[in-house]
């Protein structure tokens, strides 16, 4: 009777090797282990190597004045962080409301419909197009009209990019909020919009913080798009007029046209621009990461 | 006084487990409103007429017949997949978030067929409240889940709502425990205190219809005690319609009771006829734990 006894019959099992088993197991892991580090290095090689180089750049200057003339000691890139952040800004504010409310459309109504299915397959389309191609795209918009280089055409090219990340991102957030919050929501009398707003919006409001600012952040390192667009400029953005008027100041293209310069000092400058955008990319990200931890409360 | 628990298989609930110990006997007694006179002579606040249900084109619903009685509490009980909640989620139409499904048939509250497409589903919705398995309070405060739905039906001074607010945690039984909470967020409540929010949430609203689906199985057996003493207290001002799949709650507090199964209500009476004498042997075998 005894639950142990072997089933009548049947040979006996063979063990396999624990040996065997210790040694693939040894080996995966540490091969693991391996990529992982290799990884770690690479990404921290990079840093270290902008950090020790563009660190000298920083100083006052560096965030008050313009690039130098010609080969002048000194100068900043005062102007590049303005036009960056002014094009940024610029993208956001078109990119995030139109991704936010297309992500909406595909939660909350469209679903598993016609029309939402289509949009999801523009959307995934559009997020592999190279963002050179979206520069193109507003160049031929924007640019070729009218026969000059703006900040504004560089913002709809990274809104353009924006655009699709905002949308999924959102969307994926938004569809793990529960139904049943929706339908309690709707089951206290509540019109459709008024529930997705002030319920599930409201719910999901952490993740979609953290992923628009990580679309935001996702441009703003862009080049490819800007060499058609905003081009770059040695002066001051001059304003609205020159945001939509002219080629616009930005870090990533100056950045690459100082690199090639044969004079040690404007590299250096480089390297600095190099290291603000880090810096900030990193920071943005970790600081976002941090304050939205929450909000994955299901 | 004959005790219905006597019938119940305590291992009904969950056949696999039939050779647990009894739980400790529980004390019942029959609500009393439940003679077939009375149920005559009472009020439907809501009589469910040829009601079929479709999840496309698969038909989960079949032919239900249902008088929901005023002031009275009507349980629906039955195996997992019977129904039940498809059945409840016709009350409020709630199933119209979904663009598949479809029910069919006549739903009558106060004597209007709320399936009619005239309805407006946020004034039906304010009538008829409702209270899901999951306790889902909505991601604000204390205070403003309460208050939710009262400034969005009603206009209201603000010593009004709060007026108004503490009034409806009172007779939701949280009071007590969360009159020092107000501001903190309805989330951070404990599951039975979140569930007794949703109530409190529902009651605000002054609906005529509270609809239960299977409140308390996700709450501890303390909280389950505490929903169950509510239940009874709030049929005095409010109808309610109950889902359990947990026989001896649909026994403590109801006093109607349906039988579910496939789709159909196989036995509808008042619950101590149900539990001590039904007419269907499935019924007999459902309640007893002889299932399947
Ligand atoms: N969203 C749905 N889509 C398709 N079929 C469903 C859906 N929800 C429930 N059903 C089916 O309808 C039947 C009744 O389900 P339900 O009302 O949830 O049962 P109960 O609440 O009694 O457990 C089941 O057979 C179930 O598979
Ligand atoms: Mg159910």
């Amino acid at each position: 009777m005894s639950a142990t006894a072997p089933a009548a019959g049947r040979p006996p099992l063979q063990a396999r090797s624990v040996f065997r088993r210790r040694l693939v197991n040894t080996a995966i892991t540490s091969s693991a282990w391996l990529a992982a580090a290799i990884g770690i290095f690479v990404m921290g090689w990079i840093v270290y190597t902008v950090f020790t180089r563009g660190i000298g750049a920083w100083n006052l200057a560096f965030f008050t004045q313009l690039p130098p003339v010609g080969n002048d000691p000194g100068g900043g890139l005062a102007n590049c962080i303005i036009g960056t952040l002014v094009i940024t800004f610029g993208a956001a504010i078109v990119g995030l409301p139109l991704g936010f409310f297309g992500a909406i459309y595909l939660s909350e109504f469209g679903r598993a419909g016609r029309v939402a299915t289509g949009i999801r397959a523009v959307t995934n389309i559009v997020l592999g197009v190279p963002s050179i191609i979206a520069g193109m795209f507003a160049y031929a918009l924007l640019v070729l009209p009218r026969h000059h280089f703006s900040g504004f055409s560089a913002s709809v090219a990274l809104a353009f990019i924006m655009l699709p990340v905002m949308t999924r991102t959102a969307e994926d957030i938004l569809n793990l909020v529960p139904n049943e919050l929706r339908e309690s929501a709707l089951a206290m009398g509540a019109p459709r919009w008024k529930a997705t707003l002030g319920v599930v919006v409201k719910a999901a409001r952490g993740g979609l913080i953290t992923g628009a600012i990580l679309a935001v952040v996702r441009v703003a390192g862009e080049t490819a798009p800007l060499l058609f667009t905003a081009l770059s400029s040695q002066y001051w953005m001059g304003g609205l007029k020159g945001y939509f008027g002219g080629p616009t100041p930005n870090l990533t293209k100056t950045i690459f046209d100082l690199s090639q310069q044969p004079y040690s000092h404007l590299v250096q400058l480089a390297w600095g621009g190099a290291l603000l955008i880090i810096v900030a990319v990193l920071g943005v990200n970790v600081v976002t990461r941090l304050l939205f931890q929450r909000g994955k409360e299901w | 006084m004959v005790d219905i628990m006597d019938r119940i298989d305590p291992g009904a609930d969950n056949a696999v487990e039939s050779e647990r110990p009894l739980p400790p006997r529980l004390e019942v007694t029959p609500t009393g409103h439940d003679s077939a006179t009375e149920f005559d002579a009472l009020p439907s606040k809501l009589s469910v007429r040829d009601l079929d249900f479709f999840y496309g084109k698969q038909q989960a619903l079949f032919d239900n017949h249902l008088e929901v009685k005023e002031h009275r509490v009507t349980a629906i009980i039955g195996p997992s997949g019977c129904g039940k909640s498809t059945h409840l989620r016709c009350y409020n139409r709630i199933y119209e978030l979904y663009r598949d499904q479809k029910a069919t048939g006549e739903v009558m509250l106060d004597g209007r067929n709320i399936l009619a497409s005239g309805t407006d589903l946020l004034s039906l919705r304010r009538r008829v409240g409702m209270i899901f398995q999951k306790p889902s309070p909505f991601p604000m405060t204390v205070f403003d889940n309460i208050a939710y739905g009262l400034r969005m039906h009603f206009k209201l001074s603000r010593s009004e709502l709060s007026e108004r607010v503490e009034d409806a945690l009172k007779r939701g039984a949280l009071w007590e425990e969360v009159k020092d909470k107000l501001k903190e967020p309805g989330l951070a409540l404990s599951g039975g205190q979140q569930q007794r929010l949703c109530i409190a949430r529902a009651i605000a609203a002054e609906p005529e219809l509270i609809l239960m689906d299977e409140p308390c199985s996700a709450i501890d057996p303390v909280g389950t005690a505490k929903i169950e003493e509510l239940v009874s207290e709030l049929k005095s001002s409010y109808t309610i319609a109950l889902v359990t799949h947990n026989m001896q709650q649909a026994a403590r507090v109801s006093d109607y009771t349906a039988f579910f199964f496939e789709g159909r209500i196989i036995e509808f009476g008042a619950t101590s006829q149900i539990f001590e004498n039904p007419a269907q042997k499935q019924t007999e075998d459902y309640i007893t734990g002889r299932f399947g």
